[in-house]
C-alpha cells in the first residue's frame, strides 16, 4: 500500500504544532539570554517548557485520530522562504506525532528526572537550557517537511550534543568527547548534506512530497547515491558501522542527557531518514540491501562491545547501538519492517530510557562510581530503582509479554522472512543481549557487596524515581500495545505504507522459540559467570575475544588506521599546499586587496578640490563613454 | 542667430566655472565659480527656450527657479564658510584636510599635494 | 501666446504626505520664529514626528484606496506604486532618525560661536540648541519625497535642492568635534552644489534636444529627433553625474566618507538612509520613464559604474579604523550592489518589476539595517564624544556583550548572512540580474560581497575576541529614543530576514505597477 497524499492543513492543535518547537526553544532562549536571574526557576521553566511541548503534541494526535486514516498526513505551511525553493512547512502524520510524543514524553520525564540529578549543580540552569535546546531541535528534525529543515533540525540537535556531552567541560575526557562526536558527525553530515543537494538536483524540490511525486513520476534518478549518502548521514547520528565510535564516549555526558540523545531520542534520527526517505530506499535494492547489513553488522558489534564493558553506562551504550541496528535492519527491510522499526524504537526509548536513568540513580548513590566491579548487591539498598531497572531489563532481552519481546520479536521475524542469513544473525544477537543484559544486572545488583570504602548508596528522591516508575509501565506495556493486532502498522501506514498482507503474530514460531531459547542460554551463562561466582575487582585479562570487545572491536583504531592516519597524512599534504599554494594565493589575494585598498585610499585626499577634479573628470569619462556606446 | 554661439558661450562659461572650482582655493571664489556655472546653464535655457519656441516657455520659467535656487544656495553657502571661518580664519579650502584617510589612519606621511589644477596660478589667492 | 492662463489642477489627495511634510516643516519655522526658546524643543518635535507619522497614514490610504495611473499636478509629480513605497520607506526611516536627532545633545547650541569662547558657554548655559534641525531635517524629508516622485526635471532639481540645502546645514551642526562636522559640511556643499550644476546643465541639454522638460516627451523624442545626438549623450551623462553623486557611486563617492564621518551620526543616519532610498528612486524614474528607449546606450555604463562602485567600496572599507568612514564605505558598496538591479532593468516588463520590487526590497533592507548601526555608534562614548576609532572598539563584547551582539548582528546583515535582512536583499537583487543576464556582474557583486564580509567581520572579531582597552569608552545608558530606534532596526532586521515574504510582496506589488511614464 502506497503512502497517503498529504493535505493542506490550518486551524486547530495541528496549525498550532509550531508551538511546540516554539515552547522549548523559548525557554532555551530565555534561559540562555536571562542570565544568573533565571537560576532560581530555570530548571522549572525547562520542565515547563516541555510538558508544555507535549501538551501540544497529545492535543495534536488526538486531532489527528479524528480523520479518517488515508487523510491523516496534513502540512501545516508557515510562510515561503525563498519563493519558489524554499517554504517552511511542518509535516503533521502519523510518524512524525510518534516522534514527537516519545520525544516530549520521555524528555518531559528527563527533564524532571534531572532537577534532582544535577541539583547539586551549579550549572543548572545552563544544562536545562540546553535540554530545552534539544528538545526544539529534535521537534524541527522530524516535524519539518522537507529535507532543508530536517537538516536544520539534524544540525541542531548536533550542537545540543556537542554542548551537552561537554557540559562538564572541566573534565577533559568530557571535552574530548564532545570534540569527538562533533568531528564524526561531520563524516555523516557531510554525506547527508550531499545527498540533499542530489535530492535537489534530481527533483528540483526538497519536500518530502516533492520527492515522493518525483520517484513516482520516474525518469534517471541516482537513487542509489542518493540513499547511500543519506545513510551515510544515518551512520553517523544513529552511531552506526562504520561511524560507531563515537557513541561509548559520548558517555562522559550527565547521565539524563544519555538517556535523553544518546539513547532514546537523537541517535534514533537515522532510522527516522531512512523511513522518512522510503520512497528512495525501496527503489534501490542495492541500497536497501546496505542498511540491512550495517544494521547486523552494528547490533552483533554493539552486543560484543556490551559484553566486555566494566562501565555501566558504556554497557548501556554498546547495546544502544546493537538496538538500534535492529531498527536500521528493519528499515532496510522495506514497508514490512518499517512499524516494527519505528515500534521498537519507541519501546526502546522507553526502557532504555528508564534502565540509563536507573544507572545514574545507581550513580547518583554511589558517588558517581560508573565500574560495575565496584557495585554488587544493591538490589537491596536501592528497591525502587532495582525494580524499574529490572523490569527495563525484562523487556530488553525480550522477556515474554513485555515489549521487547512484541517489538524486537517483530523484526526478527520480518528479517527472518526477508533473508535468512540476517534473520538468524538477529536471533544470535538477540542471545548475546540476553548475556551482557544480565551480566550488567547481575553485576550490578546482585552478588555481594564490593563496594569502596566512603560509598553510602541510598535510594534516590522521589523526583529521580517517579519518572524511573512511569518509564519501566511504559516498557511493560507498549510493546503489547503497539504490535497485537498490528495497531501500531496499521497506524503508521498512511505515512510509510505498508505490505499488502498484513503480519500476523505467532508466540510460538521457530524463530521466536529460537530466541527466547538462546536468550535463555545467555542469561543461564552470565548467571555462571557473575552471578553465583565471585566478580573480581578487577577485570581479568581475559582472552583475545574480551580483549577485542574491551577495545570497542578495535574501533577506535580501525579509525585511526583507516581515518584518522590517512586524514593525518592528508591535512599535512593540504596544509604543505596551504603554505605553499593556497595560502600564499590568499596571502597574496590579500595582500593584493590590503595593498590596493591602501593605494585607493590615497585618492581620498580630504582636499575638496581633489574630490571636485574626480567628479569632472568622471563626468568627462561618462560623456566620452556614451559618445563611444552611442556610436557603435 | 544661430543657436551654436549662445550654446558655445554659454559651455565656455560653464567650462570656466568648472576650472574655477578646480583651482581656487578661496572658497567665495569656489562659490562664484559654481554661481557661474548655474548662469551658464540659465543662458543656455533661455537660448534654447527662443529657438525651440516653446510656447510654454520651459526653459524661462526653469531659469527663474534655477536664479532662486541659487539665491537660497549661495545664502546658506556664505552661512557655512562665515561659520568655518570665525573657527579657522581661513577660508582656503585647501587647509580643511582633517577629515581625509591620511588624517583618519594615523599613518601622518608627509602631506600630499592636491592634485588640482593650476594651484600655482592661484596662489596669491591665498588670504 | 496670449490670454488668459489657466490655473493649474492639483491633485491634493495625492500629494496629500508631501504637503503634511512641508506645512509642518513651515510651521516649525514659525515656532522658530515666535515661539519662546524654552518651548522650542517641546513643540518642535511632537509637530515633527506627528506629520511625519500622519504623512504615512496618508500614504497607505493612498494605497488603500488604489494607486492612482495618471501624474499629479499637471503631469509634474507622479504618485505611483514605486514612488508610494519609497515615500513609505522614507517617511519611516525619517521617523526613525528624528527620534535619534531628538535623543541627545548631538547639535551645538550656537552655531555661530567659535568653540569654547563665552559666547558659546553663555548658550550652552542657557540650554539653548539648534532646534531649527527639525523644521529643516522636515525640508529634507519633503525633499526626499519629491526626489524620486517628480515627474519634470524642473521639479525634480528643486526636489534635488530642497533635499539637500538643509541636510549641507545639519552637517555642519555637530557639538562636538566641531572643525570636522563644519569641514564636511564645506565639503558636502561643495561638492553637491558642483554635482547639482552638471546635473542642471544635463537638463538644459536634454531640455534643448527633446523641447520639454517632461520625463514622458523626453522619452518620446528620442526615437524621434534626428541629428541632435551630441545634446543627448552629453545631457544623459551630465544627468546621470548629478544623481550618481547623490548615490555615492564611483567615481563621484569621495564625499560620502568624509561627509559621513564629519556630520552628526543622526544625520548621518538620516542621510545613509533616506537620502540613499530617494536618490535611487530618481535615478531609475530618470533612467527607467525618460530613457528606457536608450537602455542598450546606458547599460554598458552602469555595468561599469557598477563596478566601480562595488570595487571602490569593499577594498577601501578594508584599511579603515574609523568606524563611520567604514559604514561610509559600506554604504558605497551598498550602492553598487543597488546599480546591479539597476542594471538589471530592462527589456521585458515583467524583467523590470522584478528587477525594481527587489531594489526596493533592497532599500528597506539597508535603510533599516543602516539607521540601527549609527543608532549604536551614537552610545558607544569617549571622553570626547562618539568613540570612532576601531581601537577603541576592541573588547566591546566583553563590556556591553548586548550591544556589541546587536552591532555584529547589524554587520552581518550588511554582510548578507542567511537569516538576515541583507540575505534577501542581495539575493533579490542578484537573482534579478541574473535572469536579466548580468551574471558577469553578479560575479563580482559576489566578490566584493566576500570582501566587504572581510571587514564586517573583522569588526565582529574586533569586539569579541579582543580584550578591551583599560580606558576603554563606555557605553551610555540609551535613552527611550535611540533605544527604539534599535530596537526597530533589530526588529526590522530579523523580521526581513525570516519572514521577507511581506514586504517582498508589497514590493512586487509596487512594481508591478512600473513608474508611470
Amino acid at each position: 500500500m502506497e503512502p497517503a497524499e498529504i493535505i493542506q492543513h490550518s486551524g486547530g492543535v495541528i496549525g498550532a504544532s509550531w508551538l511546540m518547537i516554539a515552547l522549548p526553544l523559548l525557554g532555551a532562549a530565555v534561559l540562555l539570554l536571562g542570565g544568573r536571574k533565571t537560576d532560581k526557576f530555570g530548571h522549572l521553566l525547562g520542565v515547563a517548557m516541555a510538558v508544555a511541548s507535549f501538551v501540544v503534541a497529545a492535543l495534536a494526535f488526538i486531532q489527528l485520530l479524528g480523520f479518517a486514516p488515508g487523510e491523516r498526513r496534513r502540512g501545516v505551511e508557515l510562510y515561503d522562504l525563498i519563493p519558489g525553493i524554499a517554504k517552511v512547512g511542518l509535516l503533521v502524520d502519523p510518524l512524525s506525532i510518534s516522534f514527537c510524543l516519545l520525544i516530549t514524553f520521555v524528555g518531559s520525564l528527563i527533564h524532571i528526572y534531572s532537577i534532582g540529578y544535577m541539583a547539586h549543580d551549579p550549572a543548572r540552569r545552563r544544562f536545562f537550557a540546553y535540554l530545552n535546546l534539544f528538545v526544539a531541535a529534535m521537534l524541527v528534525l522530524v516535524l519539518a517537511d522537507n529535507y532543508l529543515g530536517l537538516y536544520v533540525g539534524w544540525e541542531g540537535v548536533g550542537l545540543a550534543s556537542y554542548l551537552l556531552i561537554g557540559f562538564w567541560q572541566h573534565k577533559p575526557t568530557a571535552a574530548t568527547a564532545a570534540k569527538k562526536a562533533f568531528i564524526v558527525n561531520r563524516v555523516g553530515d557531510f554525506g547527508l548534506s550531499i545527498g540533499i543537494f542530489t535530492i535537489f538536483a534530481t527533483f528540483h524540490s526538497l519536500s518530502y512530497q516533492g520527492v515522493a511525486e518525483g520517484m513516482a513520476k520516474g525518469g534517471s534518478i541516482p537513487a542509489t547515491a542518493i540513499g547511500l549518502l543519506l545513510l551515510l548521514g544515518a551512520c553517523g547520528k544513529s552511531a552506526q558501522l562504520p561511524l560507531q565510535s563515537w557513541l561509548l564516549d559520548a558517555m562522559e555526558g550527565p547521565t539524563p542527557v544519555s538517556a535523553l540523545i544518546h539513547a532514546a531520542t537523537m541517535v534514533t534520527a537515522g532510522v527516522y531518514l531512512v523511513v522518512r526517505s522510503g520512497p528512495i530506499f525501496q527503489a534501490t535494492d542495492t541500497a536497501q540491501l546496505v542498511v540491512t547489513i550495517v544494521g547486523v553488522a552494528t547490533l552483533l558489534a554493539g552486543a560484543i562491545i556490551g559484553t566486555a564493558k566494566d562501565d555501566i553506562k558504556k554497557a548501556l551504550a554498546g547495546s544502544t547501538m546493537s538496538q538500534i541496528g535492529y531498527m536500521m535492519l528493519a528499515a532496510g527491510i522495506g514497508p514490512a519492517g518499517y512499524a516494527f522499526a519505528i515500534a521498537h524504537l519507541i519501546t526502546h526509548g522507553f526502557f532504555k530510557a528508564d534502565m540509563f536513568l536507573g544507572a545514574g540513580s545507581v550513580m547518583h548513590g554511589m558517588n558517581d562510581e560508573v565500574n560495575m566491579r565496584k557495585y554488587g548487591g544493591l538490589r537491596k539498598v536501592m528497591p525502587i530503582t532495582f525494580v524499574t531497572f529490572f523490569i527495563g531489563y525484562l523487556a530488553i532481552i525480550g522477556f515474554p509479554l513485555l515489549s521487547g519481546y512484541f517489538t524486537k520479536d517483530g523484526i526478527i521475524e520480518t528479517a527472518m522472512e526477508h533473508n535468512a542469513i540476517l534473520g538468524w544473525l538477529a536471533v544470535l544477537g538477540a542471545g548475546i543481549t540476553g548475556f551482557y543484559m544480565s551480566r550488567l544486572v547481575f553485576m550490578t545488583f546482585f552478588g555481594k557487596k564490593r563496594w569502596e570504602a566512603d560509598a553510602h548508596p541510598h535510594e534516590s528522591p522521589a523526583v529521580m524515581t517517579w519518572p524511573l516508575i512511569i518509564l519501566s509501565i511504559g516498557a511493560i506495556v507498549l510493546g503489547a500495545f503497539l504490535i497485537l493486532g498490528n495497531r501500531f502498522m496499521l497506524f503508521l501506514s498512511p505515512a510509510v505504507g505498508r505490505p499488502e498482507e498484513l503480519p500476523s503474530f505467532h508466540p510460538f514460531s521457530t524463530t521466536g522459540l529460537a530466541t527466547l531459547a538462546l536468550v535463555a542460554v545467555g542469561v543461564v551463562f552470565a548467571w555462571y559467570r557473575y552471578g553465583s561466582a565471585e566478580v573480581p575487582g578487577v577485570a581479568p585479562r581475559g582472552s583475545f575475544l574480551t580483549a577485542f570487545a574491551r577495545r570497542d572491536l578495535y574501533g577506535d583504531a580501525l579509525n585511526e588506521a583507516l581515518l584518522m592516519r590517512p586524514g593525518q597524512w592528508l591535512t599535512r599534504l593540504a596544509v604543505y599546499f596551504d603554505n605553499r599554494g593556497v595560502d600564499g594565493l590568499v596571502n597574496s589575494l590579500a595582500a593584493l586587496i590590503g595593498g590596493s585598498s591602501g593605494r585607493l585610499r590615497r585618492i581620498q585626499t580630504g582636499y575638496v578640490r581633489s574630490y571636485a577634479l574626480s567628479i569632472f573628470v568622471g563626468a568627462a569619462v561618462l560623456v566620452g563613454a556614451w559618445f563611444v556606446v552611442g556610436n557603435l | 542667430m544661430h543657436i551654436v554661439y549662445p550654446v558655445v558661450v554659454s559651455a565656455l562659461l560653464f567650462s570656466i566655472g568648472v576650472y574655477g572650482v578646480l583651482a581656487r582655493r578661496n572658497a567665495i571664489l569656489v562659490l562664484m565659480s559654481v554661481e557661474l556655472m548655474l548662469n551658464a546653464v540659465n543662458l543656455n535655457l533661455v537660448a534654447f527656450d527662443v529657438w525651440l519656441r516653446d510656447r510654454l516657455h520651459g526653459g524661462q520659467v526653469l531659469t527663474l527657479f534655477v536664479i532662486v535656487i541659487a539665491a537660497a544656495e549661495i545664502g546658506l553657502g556664505l552661512a557655512i564658510v562665515l561659520a568655518v571661518y570665525r573657527n579657522r580664519q581661513s577660508i582656503d579650502v585647501d587647509r580643511l584636510r582633517d577629515l581625509s584617510e591620511t588624517g583618519a589612519s594615523e599613518e601622518a606621511g608627509p602631506p600630499e599635494e592636491p592634485v588640482g589644477v593650476g594651484e600655482d596660478a592661484d596662489r596669491e589667492a591665498r588670504p | 501666446m496670449n490670454g488668459t492662463i489657466q490655473a493649474p489642477t492639483l491633485e491634493y489627495a495625492q500629494l496629500a504626505p508631501m504637503l503634511v511634510v512641508f506645512g509642518a516643516a513651515i510651521v516649525g519655522v514659525l515656532v522658530e520664529a515666535f515661539a519662546p526658546r524654552y518651548l522650542r524643543s517641546a513643540i518642535h518635535v511632537p509637530i515633527t514626528l506627528l506629520s511625519l507619522a500622519g504623512a504615512f497614514a496618508l500614504t497607505i490610504w493612498q494605497v488603500v484606496k488604489g494607486v492612482p495611473t495618471k501624474p499629479a499636478a499637471m503631469g509634474a509629480v507622479a504618485v505611483d506604486g514605486p514612488s508610494l513605497f519609497i515615500w513609505g520607506t522614507i517617511l519611516v526611516l525619517a521617523f526613525v532618525s528624528v527620534l535619534l536627532i531628538n535623543d541627545e545633545d548631538h547639535f551645538v547650541a550656537a552655531a555661530a560661536a567659535v568653540p569654547g569662547s563665552a559666547e558659546e558657554e553663555q548658550a550652552l548655559h542657557e540650554g539653548a540648541g539648534h532646534t531649527e534641525v527639525y523644521p529643516l531635517a522636515l525640508f529634507a524629508v519633503g525633499g526626499m519625497l519629491l526626489f524620486p516622485a517628480s515627474n519634470d526635471l524642473l521639479v525634480m532639481f528643486v526636489a534635488l535642492e530642497v533635499m539637500s540645502l538643509p541636510l549641507y546645514l545639519l552637517c555642519g551642526l555637530a557639538r562636538r568635534r566641531r572643525l570636522l562636522s563644519q569641514e564636511a559640511a564645506v565639503k558636502y556643499f561643495l561638492l553637491g552644489a558642483f554635482s547639482s550644476a552638471f546635473f542642471l546643465y544635463g537638463t538644459a541639454l536634454l531640455y534643448g534636444y527633446a523641447g520639454s522638460i517632461d520625463l514622458a516627451k523626453i522619452s518620446a523624442a528620442l526615437g524621434v529627433v534626428g541629428g541632435q545626438e551630441t545634446l543627448l549623450y552629453i545631457g544623459v551623462a551630465m544627468l546621470g553625474v548629478g544623481l550618481l553623486f547623490k548615490i555615492g557611486a564611483a567615481p563621484f563617492q569621495a564625499w560620502k566618507p568624509d561627509v559621513y564621518q564629519g556630520a552628526p551620526t543622526p544625520i548621518t543616519a538620516l542621510m545613509a538612509s533616506g537620502t540613499l532610498v530617494a536618490a535611487f528612486g530618481a535615478l531609475l524614474r530618470v533612467f527607467w520613464v525618460a530613457l528606457g528607449g536608450l537602455d542598450w546606450n546606458w547599460s554598458p555604463v552602469l555595468w561599469a559604474v557598477a563596478i566601480l562602485t562595488m570595487v571602490v567600496g569593499a577594498i577601501l572599507a578594508i584599511t579603515q579604523t574609523d568606524i563611520k568612514r567604514m559604514l561610509a564605505y559600506s554604504s558605497i558598496a551598498h550602492g553598487g550592489f543597488l546599480l546591479v538591479g539597476v542594471v538589471a532593468t530592462g527589456a521585458a516588463a515583467g524583467q523590470n518589476s522584478k528587477a525594481l520590487s527587489a531594489i526596493l526590497f533592497y532599500l528597506v533592507a539597508y535603510g533599516f539595517t543602516t539607521v540601527g548601526a549609527f543608532a549604536v555608534v551614537t552610545m558607544v562614548r569617549d571622553a570626547g564624544g562618539e568613540a570612532w576609532h576601531l581601537s577603541r572598539w576592541a573588547g566591546l563584547g566583553k563590556r556591553s556583550p548586548l550591544l556589541a551582539g546587536i552591532f555584529a548582528f547589524f554587520l552581518l546583515a550588511f554582510a548578507g548572512i542567511p537569516l538576515t535582512s541583507g540575505f534577501f536583499g542581495k539575493y533579490a537583487v542578484f537573482q534579478a540580474a541574473v535572469a536579466g543576464g548580468a551574471t558577469p556582474l553578479v560575479i563580482v557583486g559576489v566578490v566584493a560581497s566576500a570582501v566587504a564580509a572581510f571587514f564586517y567581520v573583522r569588526v565582529i572579531v574586533l569586539m569579541f575576541f579582543s580584550d578591551p582597552a583599560a580606558d576603554g569608552p563606555s557605553v551610555v545608558l540609551p535613552s527611550r529614543g535611540t533605544a527604539a530606534v534599535v530596537g526597530v532596526a533589530v526588529l526590522a532586521t530579523v523580521f526581513l530576514g525570516v519572514f521577507p515574504q511581506p514586504v517582498l510582496h508589497l514590493a512586487q506589488n509596487a512594481a508591478q505597477s512600473l513608474f508611470i511614464r
